[in-house]
């Protein structure tokens, strides 16, 4: 199971950056919208913190070493950002919160790597981006998030990726599952009395 | 709010400390520069390969919100286009003319003469003699029959018939034509007789005259020469001996009679024209 999830991660990993770069990049051209961020924002909602800081690390030094800034902003940034998201995430249960949770920490994740990148004195990046693109990052990542959650979600729920289910602890569906099995005994309780 | 297990806080601190790490390697020296170099050469190939196949679709999706305005676009530019092509031909005509105004200026400095500039109009025989050109002034320009003609670097010949606006010029190039010419170096005199392409043949009054490859001829006043003096004629290419015991001269034009384009014509300097060069 590690290992089908970890193929599954480094070929989504790679079609993100492939696509953000030869899609997503050039057709929102003055502003970042960054679709492996969404990406990793929505894997540490749905599969939780292992998931998202281990990808968003990934992710991020490869995008890193991809471009002409210092290497480990984005792997820093991504990856706390997704660390946040993923102890957010149980608290929303529907698609549109998550969503929405989604994009505002890939634009928080932008906004700080461009922060990062001003005080490490990267060519380009100012602090007035990185305060007002938020706003238009937010929205474009917003689009990106709404297309590509439930397919993340999809995805890392599907029985090829999951398997037993004993791989991770605290998953959320393993949670979900717990919250309903408690639900169901609850009503139960609610019957008998 | 879920709290992360003792594993995963360490985790996350170790990946943390080692972006720092990487972060002050890259940022203190190159000691990562092959990587990014490596990484940058590998992701560029795959953008590549992708976008072989996606760069058309994202062509088409930036394009469709234009899709309406390009042939108003696409006209548009065209005309532009010609129009700066057609400034650009003006500009290198303009160019031309200008550099030959210049050096008829300069003629006309050296000379301190006026002269009016005209463009040659028609070439070919004409008036009984073989080679002659036509230029686009005539009198009320201050053309008079056979004031003496030049370009920027020579003798042309003489003015043979001048109509209200136009004039006939009749080449030095012309076997009928016969210039008075000095030698530069040796002062000697002769007659440059026109041979058509081939310049002029020289024969100096002096049969034992001193002639030697190289030597630059002038107008010269010899005779009833019509000509002004002091004009370049051409240089000496070839001496030969006649079996009379003469001597003639191969002369290459100063000015080739079969590339005129710009002429000047040099007036008297009483003469009133709006279009002539005063000297300065």
């Amino acid at each position: 199971m590690i290992l089908r999830r970890t193929c599954a991660a480094t070929a989504a990993l790679l079609t993100a950056l492939l696509l953000q770069a030869t899609v997503v990049a050039p057709l929102t051209m003055p502003i970042a919208v960054s679709l492996p961020v969404v990406m990793v924002m929505g894997l540490a909602l749905v599969a939780g913190a292992p998931a998202g800081l281990s990808v968003g690390f990934a992710i991020g030094l490869i995008a890193d070493l991809g471009s002409h800034h210092p290497v480990g902003i984005f792997a820093l940034t991504w990856m706390q950002v997704a660390i946040c998201c993923a102890k957010v995430g149980p608290m929303l249960r529907s698609m549109p919160s998550r969503v929405f949770l989604a994009a505002f920490g890939a634009a928080l994740a932008t906004a700080a790597a461009t922060l990062l990148l001003t005080m490490t004195g990267s060519a380009g990046a100012t602090l007035q981006d990185a305060i007002a693109d938020f706003v238009p990052i937010f929205v474009g990542d917003l689009l990106l998030a709404a297309i590509v959650l439930p397919v993340v979600s999809r995805v890392e729920g599907s029985d090829s990726l999951r398997g037993g289910s004993a791989s991770a602890s605290h998953d959320a569906g393993v949670e979900a599952a717990q919250r309903r099995t408690r639900a169901e005994i609850a009503g139960l309780a609610g019957q008998w009395r | 709010m879920r709290r992360l297990t003792a594993r995963q806080r360490l985790a996350a601190q170790l990946l943390t400390a080692l972006a720092v790490l990487f972060l002050t390697l890259d940022m203190a020296g190159g000691s990562l520069a092959e990587a990014h170099n490596g990484t940058r050469g590998f992701l560029g190939a795959l953008y590549r390969g992708t976008d072989s196949v996606l760069g058309p679709v994202r062509r088409f999706v930036i394009a469709v919100p234009e899709a309406w305005n390009n042939q108003d676009k696409v006209s548009k530019l065209k005309q532009e286009n010609a129009q700066l092509r057609a400034a650009v031909d003006v500009r290198d005509v303009d160019a031309k003319v200008s550099g030959q105004l210049a050096k008829l200026q300069l003629r006309s400095d050296a000379l301190g003469r006026k002269v009016v500039p005209a463009r040659v109009v028609a070439l070919g025989p004409g008036a009984g003699f073989d080679w002659t050109v036509s230029l686009n002034v005539g009198t009320h320009d201050g053309i008079k029959v056979d004031q003496t003609v030049v370009a920027g670097d020579g003798l042309v010949g003489r003015v043979l018939q001048a109509s209200a606006s136009s004039s006939v010029v009749l080449l030095a190039a012309d076997p009928g034509s016969g210039v008075g010419v000095r030698d530069v170096r040796s002062s000697q005199l002769g007659v440059a007789t026109g041979s058509g392409m081939a310049g002029y043949v020289l024969s100096p009054l002096d049969p034992n005259a001193d002639l030697k490859v190289g030597d630059v001829l002038r107008t010269g006043p010899v005779g009833k020469s019509s000509y002004v003096g002091d004009l370049p004629v051409g240089v000496v290419v070839g001496v030969n001996n006649t079996a009379q015991g003469g001597t003639t001269a191969t002369v290459r034009p100063a000015v080739s009679a079969s590339g005129l384009d710009l002429v000047g014509v040099i007036i008297d300097s009483h003469t009133d024209s709006a279009l002539a060069l005063t000297p300065r």
